[in-house]
C-alpha cells in the first residue's frame, strides 16, 4: 500500500490510502460515502458512476485514484449549495424525470458538465452529451425533457418530435442493451 | 474553488516569465533578388486560449507564448493556419561566359550561423522601452532594427548581451526580434529558445542573401564585379515577416567591405592557383600602394611565408596557408590614407569530422598617413572569434555518455540594473578596437583551399560544410589489410571457443564503496535499460526475476538482479559483471542467451557500465532462486552461444560518429546501447539475431505485442516528427498518434526518469532513422483529413458497429469531450493501419494500462466481458471505420483466441 493520496471532493480535502490503480468510484462510495455515483457496468460503458473532475464530465469506475491528486472533483453530493438544489436537479424533478432512478446520477451530471462547458446548448447537442449515457427503463423522453429545460430549452419532449436529428440515436440509448 | 491551490501562487517576476515559441511561414527565403515568402491567410487566434495560450500574429509574423516551453512548442504544433503558395520564381541564371575571362560566383549568408549552441533570448517590454538578454550582439545596428519593427526609441532599448558584431550575422538576432515582438504582446516577459528549429531554418532561409559575380583576365591584372545581387545587411526575419522593413535599414559600409575583400582575395587565390604563381607574389605585382606593399612584405616576412607548411599530420589532418590583403580608403579618399590590412592564416583541416583549427595567424594593420604601422596585432582575439564564428567549432562537444542536464537549459539571469550597453564605434566592423577585420573571412578560405584543394565560395566553414565539401573530393586511402586479418583470426579464436572460465566470486562491495553521484548516474542507467521492465514478473518484486519470455525456442525466465550472494549477483565482481553485459558470459562462465540484450548492452560506455554495477549492488538484496527455463533441445546446450555469438555478436563498444552532431550522439549511445531499443523493434532471423540492412529496426512481434517500425516504413497515417516523437517518449502520448501502450508503457515511464535533453537526443535519433522532419506544419492538417475520413460507420459491420457503441464509443467517440474521453482520435492510431491486427486485440483483452505514466491514457479490461466473436466483430468494425484505406485483416479469430489464451494463463 502506498503512501496516502490527496483528494479534492465537493470542496473538501481527504486523504485516502488506496492501490494508486483503485478506480476513483470505490474510493467514492467506500472510503468517503457519497453513494450518488453508482456502480453499473464497471467499464465506463453506461455512465451511472458519473462525477465532474474540474467541471467535465467523468466516468468515475475506469479512472485509477492516483491520477486525480491535482483535480477538483464533485459528486451528485455536491451539486447544490447544501440549501438549493443545482438548476439540473430542479429541472428533473420538475420534469420527473425518473423511473428506477439508477441511471438518474449519470444523466445530472452529464447535463450539468455539458452546461459548465457550454450554457446554452443546442438541443442537438444535449441529445449527444447523453448518448452514451444509459437508462434501461425507457425513461427517455422525461430525461431529455428535463435536460433541456436545464438547458433553457424548450421541454417539448411530450408533443410532436422527439429532436431535429434524424431518427435512431436522437434519444440517450439503453433499448439497445 | 479550491482554498490550497489558491494560497499556492505566488506572484514574482520568475513567475511573470513566459515562453515564446515562433511559427515560420511554410516557404520564405532571401535570395539575391527578393524576399520570397507564403502569405498567412487566417489564424485563429482564440484557437487555444482555453490552454492558456496566447497566439500572436503580424503580418506574416506568427508566434504563440506559453507557460511552459513545452506547452508554446505543443501550441505551435497544433495551431491551426492557412497559408498562400507563394509563385515559384525562376532563379535567373546569368549569361553564359563566352570570352576568356574567368569567372567566379561568390554568394554572402545573411546569418553566419543560427547560433553557436542552444541558449536563450529573453525580452521585456515595460513602457515603451525594452530589455533584452541573451546572447545577442548588442550593437547600434540591431538597436536600429529593433526600434523600427517596435516603432520606439533607439535610446529605450537595452541589451545586454555577451556576442560581439563584426564578421557576421547571427540567428540570435532573429530570436531577439522574435522574443522583442511576443513580450510586447502579451505585456510580460518572453524567453525565446535558440534552437535549431526555426533559427537554422532561418539560417537556411537567408544563406543566398547576396551573389557577387567576378570576371577578370587569366593572369589577374585586370577583374572586376561584373553582379551585384541582393543584401548586404539581412535585419531580424521579423522585420520582412511583418514588413516593417524600411531600405535604410539595409545599407552597411562594414559589411559590404568585408563582403567584397572576401570576394576579392579569393578570386586574386583562384588566379594565383591558376597561373602556379605565388599568392604572395602575385598580390606585390598588383599592389600599387607603396605602404601596403611594404605591410604585405613584413607580415609575409613575419610569418615565415616561404617556408612551406609541414603535413605530418597523417591522412586525416591537413594543413594549409593562406594570405588576404585590404586597403580600405578613408573618408577624405585621399590615396595615401586608408587602412590597409594583411593577414596570413594557417589551418589544421580534420578531413573525418571536417574540423578546422586555426593553429596560427598573422595579422598586420597601417592605419594610412596618419596612423602608425602595426605589422603585428594581437591575434589571440581575432582567432579565437574566427574560429567561433567563422569555423563553427563547438566550446567542446560533450561526450556521448554524460549524464549531467546539459546547462543550455537554464535561462540567463535577469540583470536588473545592466550596465548601459557597449558602444562600438561606429564605421569599423571592430572586435577590438581599431581592428578592420576585411581580410578575415578570405585568408581563412585561401588557407583551406591551400590545405584541401577545395574552393569554399561562400561563408561560413562550419564542420558539416568543410566535411560535405571534402567528401564530395573523395580521395582512396590505403587500408592496412594485413594487421586488420591477423586481429580477425585471434579474434575468431577466442570467440569460437566455447568454454569460458569463471570468475572468482568475490564478497558484495561495501554500501560506501561508491559515491552518491555513481549510484545515480547507475539509477539513470537502469532506468534508460528498463532492467526492472525484464527482471521483475507481473506483480512480483522489483529485479527479483521470473519473468517468461516466450521464445520461438522454448520459454526464458529473467533472472535475479539483486545483489542476493547465492541466487542473484550479489558475489560477482565488476569484471564479471562487465563479462555478461558485454559478451553474454555469466560469472560461471556459462553463456547467457541473447534474450537479455547483451548485444546492445555492449555499446554502454565504460563509465556508465561501472555506475550500473555501482547501483545494482547498493540495492536491498533478495533471495530468490531462478526458474528453470523451458528450452527445447538443441536450444538448451548454452554453449552453443559461443557460435552464434561469432556469428552475430559485435561487443565493440559505441564509437561516436565525428560526422554527426552531439546530440545526434547521444541519441544513438541511449538508443542503440543501454535503451536497447532494436531489441524488440528489429525483426530476428531463424536463429534469433536481429537483422541487418532494410530490416533493421523495421517492426517486430515481441511477446504478443507488435513493436512497431522505427523507420521511414512507419505507417503511422498522420507520419512522425522529431517533436511528435520526443512528446511520445516524454509524456507516453502524441496528439498526432496515441498512447503508448503494452511493452512500450514501461519504457516511457522509464525515460520519465531521464533528463528532458536526453529524451530529446533520442528523439533525434529515431527521427533521422524514420527521416522525419523536425517539426511539419502539414502534419495537423493530414491529421484532420485522416480523422475527418472516418467520421462516417463503415456498411456491412453492424454487429462490430454495436459493440463499438455500446463499450467504446462513451469514450472514443469524440463528439462532446468529457474528462475521461480518449483524447487521441482512433482514425491516428498506427495500430489501427498496422498489418497485424494484435496490438488492437491485446488492447481490448488486456486494457491500457500506463502506470507511471500520469494522463497517458486509461482503458479498462473487455477480456472478460466480451467474447471472442464480439471482439472479431468490433476489430473488424475498427478497422474498416478508422483505416478505410487498408485491407481487412485476416484470421482475427484465431489472433483473438490465442492472445485470449495468454491473457488467461496470466
Amino acid at each position: 500500500m502506498s503512501d496516502a493520496l490527496h483528494l479534492t471532493v465537493n470542496g473538501e480535502r481527504h486523504a485516502v490510502r488506496a492501490a494508486p490503480s483503485t478506480p476513483l468510484l470505490y474510493v467514492l462510495r467506500n472510503d468517503l460515502c457519497l453513494n450518488g455515483p453508482k456502480f453499473g457496468c464497471g467499464l465506463g460503458e453506461c455512465g451511472a458512476c458519473m462525477v465532474l473532475v474540474d467541471g467535465r464530465a467523468a466516468r468515475s469506475c475506469v479512472l485509477p485514484v492516483s491520477t486525480l491528486a491535482d483535480h477538483e472533483i464533485t459528486t451528485l453530493e455536491g451539486l447544490g449549495d447544501g440549501e438549493r438544489l443545482d438548476p439540473v436537479q430542479d429541472a428533473f424533478i420538475e420534469e420527473q424525470g425518473a423511473q428506477c432512478g439508477y441511471c438518474l446520477n449519470g444523466m445530472i451530471m452529464t447535463v450539468r458538465g455539458l452546461l459548465n462547458a457550454d450554457p446554452a446548448p443546442t438541443r442537438e447537442a444535449v441529445v449527444a452529451a447523453l448518448d452514451h449515457t444509459l437508462c434501461r427503463c425507457g425513461t427517455h423522453q422525461e430525461i431529455l425533457a428535463a435536460a433541456c429545460r436545464a438547458a433553457g430549452l424548450a421541454p417539448s419532449a411530450h408533443e410532436g418530435e422527439p429532436s431535429a436529428t434524424q431518427g435512431e440515436p436522437s434519444a440517450p440509448k439503453g433499448e439497445k442493451e | 474553488m479550491n482554498p490550497i491551490s489558491d494560497a499556492q501562487a505566488p506572484d514574482t517576476d520568475k513567475d511573470a516569465l513566459r515562453y515564446g515559441v515562433v511559427i515560420r511561414p511554410p516557404v520564405y527565403r532571401l535570395d539575391a533578388r527578393a524576399f520570397v515568402c507564403s502569405q498567412l491567410l487566417h489564424v485563429d487566434r482564440e484557437a487555444l486560449a482555453e490552454e492558456g495560450v496566447t497566439v500572436v500574429a503580424d503580418g506574416n509574423f506568427v508566434g504563440v507564448v506559453a507557460t511552459s516551453h513545452e506547452a508554446a512548442r505543443r501550441a505551435a504544433a497544433r495551431l491551426p493556419l492557412r497559408w498562400s503558395t507563394p509563385d515559384r520564381d525562376a532563379t535567373a541564371v546569368g549569361p553564359a561566359a563566352t570570352d576568356a575571362r574567368l569567372r567566379r560566383d561568390y554568394q554572402w549568408p545573411g546569418r553566419l550561423a543560427w547560433g553557436a549552441e542552444p541558449d536563450w533570448v529573453i525580452a521585456d517590454f515595460i513602457d515603451g522601452g525594452l530589455r533584452l538578454a541573451g546572447p545577442v550582439a548588442s550593437t547600434e545596428r540591431l538597436r536600429g532594427e529593433l526600434a523600427c519593427l517596435l516603432e520606439s526609441d533607439p535610446q529605450r532599448i537595452h541589451i545586454d548581451g555577451d556576442a560581439e558584431a563584426g564578421l557576421g550575422r547571427q540567428g540570435s538576432d532573429d530570436a531577439a526580434a522574435d522574443a522583442a515582438l511576443l513580450a510586447r504582446a502579451i505585456g510580460r516577459p518572453v524567453a525565446v529558445r535558440l534552437d535549431p528549429d526555426p533559427y537554422a531554418r532561418d539560417a537556411e532561409a537567408l544563406a543566398r542573401a547576396r551573389r557577387l559575380r567576378v570576371s577578370g583576365t587569366a593572369d589577374g591584372d585586370d577583374f572586376r564585379v561584373d553582379d551585384d545581387l541582393g543584401y548586404v545587411s539581412v535585419p531580424p526575419l521579423a522585420l520582412w515577416l511583418t514588413g516593417r522593413l524600411t531600405e535604410n535599414l539595409l545599407r552597411d559600409p562594414d559589411a559590404a567591405a568585408l563582403q567584397f575583400t572576401f570576394v576579392q582575395e579569393s578570386f586574386l587565390d583562384e588566379v594565383a592557383a591558376a597561373l602556379g604563381e605565388d599568392p604572395v607574389a602575385l598580390r606585390l605585382r598588383h599592389i600599387k600602394d607603396p605602404r601596403g606593399r611594404q605591410l604585405l612584405k613584413s607580415v609575409a616576412d613575419q610569418a615565415a611565408w616561404d617556408h612551406p607548411v609541414e603535413n605530418d599530420g597523417g591522412a586525416d589532418l591537413v594543413r594549409g596557408r593562406g594570405v588576404a590583403y585590404s586597403h580600405r580608403p578613408s573618408e577624405s579618399g585621399d590615396a595615401g590614407s586608408g587602412t590597409r590590412s594583411a593577414w596570413i592564416a594557417d589551418v589544421e583541416v580534420n578531413t573525418v569530422t571536417g574540423g578546422v583549427r586555426l593553429s596560427r595567424l598573422v595579422a598586420g594593420q597601417d592605419a594610412g598617413a596618419d596612423g602608425p604601422l602595426r605589422p603585428l596585432l594581437d591575434a589571440t582575439p581575432l582567432r579565437d572569434t574566427l574560429e567561433r564564428k567563422l569555423l563553427g567549432l563547438p566550446s567542446s562537444p560533450p561526450p556521448a555518455d554524460d549524464w549531467a542536464a546539459p546547462a543550455d537549459r537554464k535561462l540567463p539571469a535577469w540583470r536588473p540594473s545592466s550596465p548601459p550597453a557597449r558602444r562600438d564605434a561606429p564605421g569599423t566592423p571592430a572586435l577590438s578596437e581599431g581592428v578592420d577585420l576585411s581580410p578575415a573571412v578570405a585568408v581563412v578560405a585561401n588557407a583551406l583551399y591551400d590545405a584541401t584543394g577545395v574552393r569554399f565560395r561562400s561563408p561560413p566553414f562550419s564542420p558539416a560544410r568543410v566535411r560535405a565539401a571534402l567528401e564530395e573530393r573523395a580521395r582512396p586511402g590505403k587500408r592496412r589489410w594485413w594487421w586488420a586479418g591477423a586481429l580477425a583470426v585471434t579474434g575468431l579464436l577466442a570467440t569460437l571457443w566455447p568454454f569460458r572460465p569463471s570468475i572468482a566470486p568475490v564478497a558484495r562491495p561495501a554500501a560506501n564503496l561508491y559515491s552518491a553521484e555513481t549510484i545515480e548516474r547507475g539509477r539513470l542507467v537502469a532506468e534508460a535499460g528498463d532492467c526492472a521492465v525484464c527482471h521483475t514478473a507481473e506483480g512480483g518484486t522489483v529485479n527479483l526475476g521470473g519473468r517468461p519470455f516466450e521464445t520461438p525456442f522454448g520459454t526464458l525466465y529473467s533472472t535475479n538482479l539483486t545483489p542476493d550472494p547465492d541466487t542473484g549477483i550479489g558475489n560477482w565482481s565488476f569484471a564479471a559483471f562487465e563479462r555478461a553485459m558485454r559478451e553474454g558470459i555469466g560469472r560461471d562462465g556459462r553463456h547467457l542467451y541473447p534474450a537479455f540484450p547483451y548485444t546492445d548492452f555492449a555499446k554502454i560506455s565504460d563509465t556508465d557500465m561501472q555506475a550500473l554495477y555501482a547501483y545494482l549492488m547498493a540495492q536491498p538484496a533478495v533471495a530468490a532462486p531462478a526458474a528453470q527455463n523451458e528450452l527445447r533441445f538443441p536450444f538448451n546446450i548454452r554453449s552453443m552461444m559461443a557460435g552464434w555469438n561469432l556469428l552475430f555478436h559485435d561487443p565493440a563498444p559505441f564509437k561516436p560518429d565525428p560526422s554527426r552532431s552531439a546530440q545526434w550522439n547521444r541519441g544513438a549511445y541511449l538508443f542503440e546501447g543501454a535503451g536497447h531499443c532494436g531489441a524488440c523493434h528489429t525483426p530476428r532471423n531463424l536463429f534469433g539475431a536481429e537483422k541487418g540492412g532494410d530490416a533493421r529496426l523495421s517492426g517486430a512481434l515481441v511477446d504478443g505485442w507488435e513493436a512497431p517500425a522505427l523507420t521511414a516504413a512507419s505507417r503511422s497515417p498522420a507520419g512522425w516528427t522529431e517533436q511528435s516523437l520526443f512528446e511520445y517518449l516524454r509524456t507516453g502520448r502524441s496528439d498526432a498518434h496515441g498512447v503508448a501502450g503494452g511493452p512500450m508503457a514501461p519504457v516511457v515511464a522509464g525515460l520519465a526518469e531521464l533528463p528532458e535533453d536526453d529524451v530529446r537526443a533520442i528523439a533525434h535519433y529515431v527521427a533521422t532513422q524514420m527521416d522525419a522532419p523536425l517539426s511539419d506544419p502539414a502534419q495537423s492538417e493530414r491529421a484532420a483529413a485522416v480523422v475527418a475520413a472516418s467520421r462516417a460507420a463503415p456498411v456491412g459491420q453492424e454487429a462490430g458497429q454495436r459493440v463499438f457503441e455500446g463499450a467504446c464509443a462513451a469514450c472514443h467517440e469524440n463528439g462532446t469531450a468529457t474528462f475521461t474521453s480518449a483524447k487521441q482520435a482512433l482514425a491516428l492510431n498506427t495500430n489501427l493501419h498496422s498489418q497485424r491486427p494484435d496490438n488492437v486485440i491485446q488492447s481490448i483483452l488486456g486494457g491500457v494500462h500506463a502506470e507511471g505514466v500520469a494522463g497517458a491514457g486509461e482503458m479498462p479490461a473487455f477480456v472478460h466481458s466480451l467474447s471472442d466473436r464480439q471482439i472479431v466483430d468490433l476489430v473488424q468494425y475498427l478497422r474498416a471505420r478508422f483505416a478505410p484505406g487498408e485491407t481487412p485483416w485476416k484470421e482475427v479469430g484465431k489472433t483473438v483466441a490465442d492472445l485470449r489464451r495468454e491473457h488467461d494463463q496470466q
